[in-house]
């Protein structure tokens, strides 16, 4: 089994670290980096928008590239997290709790260089993890049928929804929403076509892209001028290694030893789960870590362990969420959802037969993460001035950046203006979304996921004739039914314990 | 708004299903599910959702009316709820004013962009789209806004069109 992984992780890194991998890695890892910087452009506007840029180049090569831009801007994303108090992304959301007071008690070094040490641990963990599972699990997965699929995106998506807390509607509605435009087009089943409107455009259906680029790019980027970003002046600061206070000290170190460990376990798990992604899994790092911690006054007040957990877990988790994508075809969080796209668009078929049909692609893009993470915890405190620098350029000129780079990276896919247009209104569907908290993560996810949903369920009615038996009458089947009807019943029975409860209370 | 923009949605998720119902099959000659079937169970259950939703959200705005207290500014309100539901107090980074008009300025100005695409070509559109952003939003720095106007869109120009070879549109210049 080692000398099989060992064998399968020298074969990837003959691609990875050759001369024009280890170059597009790199250019991925730096501008992962400045993506995640830069609020209002995540990691899926930021692949969505860098895929027409790789069409020169083998595909292997091409998701080195972007895969580098998806990991890469959790570490840049935090960087903003601690020092002006606004998350790049909202991964590095829970970066701040801990991250910004630790910058205001004159910490902004260590914290950076404790987040970049915790990134890179969470990250090579995750990578090691995938490693291990990816393989076993594409095996296990061979098995399985169109229940199983279905389920499990079912599962991943109501995860999603009910993880919302207070919007766990509008989540719901966020999901059915991508469903709903993923029924646009001919169906395959029958041939007849749905809400097409006669336009000969919309036969093959709303081109995803267009809708991601929108959601995450311009619905970002509205979002950020209406939380005024756009009229701050620009943060001018200054940050170097070479000053004695930019290191941690060795009681941030010890303290954190476990945390380590902890943040890049929960993390991992959750982005593994479909759906629940980075933010969810740096959320529950923290959460767990301030659960368990002997003095949780101290956080939110600038407490290291409160920044590596979250920070261990969201690079984790980018790693995790990987597993489902390459071995079931399933994305775990939006970002992936992008790189599935970019999987089908250079004739990649995720799933259980990936890892055996195309090797070198599976274990190139896997050893390139080992070493995309190498890159970046170099860039992260080496480069920290350079990207520190990039604060000094004001919003107000970021803006015409994404901009331009949103509507021409739309147009030069497949040259439609059609496309174009969809992508400004999904900028303002996303913009809304995003204010009034509906997740337009959802609604890739379910926009991406759709087809394969209403096939694979169309398929168990017609294998099982109409009894919807294969539900439960297969073993994973009926694991995951019990588990969907948990993921409804015990939120909705807490909810109303709860209510019994106030009821009760005198006063 | 919010409240507008849950009765916009319910309002599409009512079209959405009726459009279905009308025009599309929704079982087999054989009684299995036809092509209406999958968007008639996601319109249902949409209507059904949206519907709850907008009366959860005017009951939050009949009660902001009723007590006279506006709701603080959420900078990331689907990652703050998920914090909320974990027990994590996600919202320092809240507050704030906000900038509604902003956004729609900027929203005409990227349509305005995309309109003249196919009119004036990419390289001239973004050139537009450059100065009426800078000159609306940055208007104490003219030398510098009309610089970065001719060279962000050059600079793309070139990276899409020449490196790449991306089929872009082309305007009277043929450019």
């Amino acid at each position: 089994m080692l000398a099989e992984i060992a064998s399968n992780l020298s074969l990837g890194l003959s691609i990875a670290a050759s001369p024009e991998g280890f170059l597009f890695l790199v250019i991925g890892a730096f501008l992962g980096m400045v993506v995640g910087l830069f609020p209002g452009f995540g990691p899926a506007a930021g692949i969505a928008v860098l895929i027409p840029m790789t069409f020169g180049l083998q595909p292997t090569i091409a998701i080195i590239m972007l895969a580098g831009i998806y990991y890469g801007s959790m570490y840049g994303g935090t960087i903003t997290s601690i020092l002006i108090n606004t998350p790049g992304e909202s991964a590095t959301v829970a970066s701040t709790i801990d991250g910004y007071p630790l910058a205001k008690k004159g910490r902004a070094g260590p914290a950076l260089v404790m987040q970049a040490i915790a990134s890179f641990f969470g990250g090579t963990i995750g990578v090691i993890l995938i490693t291990a599972l990816a393989p076993s699990l594409a095996n296990f997965a061979a098995s399985f049928g169109p229940s199983e699929y279905f389920l499990i995106i079912a599962v991943g998506l109501l995860m999603l929804t009910t993880m919302m807390g207070d919007n766990k509607f509008k989540g719901f509605i966020s999901a059915l929403i991508g469903f709903a435009i993923g029924t646009i087009g001919v169906d395959v089943m029958s041939g007849q076509q749905r809400y097409t409107f006669g336009s000969p455009e919309l036969i093959g259906g709303v081109y995803f892209v267009a809708v991601a680029i929108g959601l995450f790019g311009i619905g970002e980027l509205l979002h950020c001028i209406f939380n005024g970003q756009h009229r701050q002046p620009a943060t001018r600061l200054r940050i170097s290694f070479r000053d004695k206070e930019f290191w941690p000290s060795r009681q941030d170190y010890y303290e954190s030893r476990f945390t380590f460990w902890r943040g890049s376990a929960i993390g991992f798990v959750a982005g593994v789960l479909p759906g629940s992604g980075a933010t969810l899994g740096s959320i529950i790092g923290y959460s767990v870590e301030k659960k368990i911690a002997k003095d949780p006054e101290k956080f939110g007040m600038g407490e290291m362990r409160g920044l590596v957990a979250p920070e261990a877990a969201n690079n984790a988790a980018s790693a995790g969420a990987m597993v489902p994508l390459l071995s079931l075809g399933i994305p775990g969080s939006g970002a992936t959802a992008v790189l599935l796209g970019a999987f089908l668009m250079w004739g990649l078929q995720p799933g259980p037969l990936l890892i055996v049909n195309d090797p070198e692609f599976v274990w190139g893009l896997i050893a390139s993460m080992y070493l995309g993470n190498m890159i970046l915890i170099a860039m992260s405190i080496f480069a920290i001035p350079l990207f520190v620098k990039f604060l000094d350029i004001p919003y107000v000129n970021v803006v015409p950046v994404i901009v331009l780079l949103c509507v021409i990276g739309a147009f030069a896919i497949n040259a439609s203006i059609i496309e174009t247009w969809i992508l400004v209104l999904s900028g303002l569907v996303g913009f809304a979304m995003k204010s009034y908290g509906y997740s337009p993560a959802a609604t890739v996810l379910a926009l991406v996921l759709g087809g394969m949903a209403e096939e694979t369920f169309l398929q168990t009615y017609i294998i099982s004739q109409g009894t919807m038996s294969l539900f439960w009458e297969r073993p994973v089947s009926l694991v995951l039914s019990i588990l969907l009807l948990m993921i409804i019943a015990v939120p909705v029975t807490l909810s109303l314990m709860n209510r019994a409860k106030g009821a009760t209370e005198p006063g | 708004m919010k409240q507008w923009f849950a009765a916009g949605l319910l309002a599409l998720a009512v079209g959405y299903t009726l459009y279905g119902l009308g025009t599309l099959t929704l079982v087999t000659a054989s009684g299995r599910p036809a092509a209406g079937f999958f968007p008639l169970v996601i319109g249902a259950l949409l209507v059904l959702a949206c519907a709850i939703n907008l009366w959860g959200d005017i009951r939050e705005w009949r009660h902001a009316q009723r007590t006279g207290i506006t709701p603080v500014h959420l900078a990331d309100p689907e990652a703050e709820a998920k914090a909320d539901a974990l027990g994590v107090d996600a919202h320092a980074i809240d507050g704030g004013p906000e900038f509604g008009r902003d956004v729609l300025v900027v929203f005409l100005y990227i349509c305005g962009f995309v309109a003249l695409l196919n009119v004036l070509g990419a390289l001239l559109a973004m050139l537009v789209f450059m100065l009426a952003y800078l000159f609306t939003f940055n208007r104490a720095h003219p030398v510098s806004n009309v610089i970065y106007s001719l060279a962000l869109p050059a600079f793309l120009y070139g990276l899409f069109k020449i490196l790449l070879n991306a089929s872009l549109p082309l305007g009277p210049l043929g450019f």
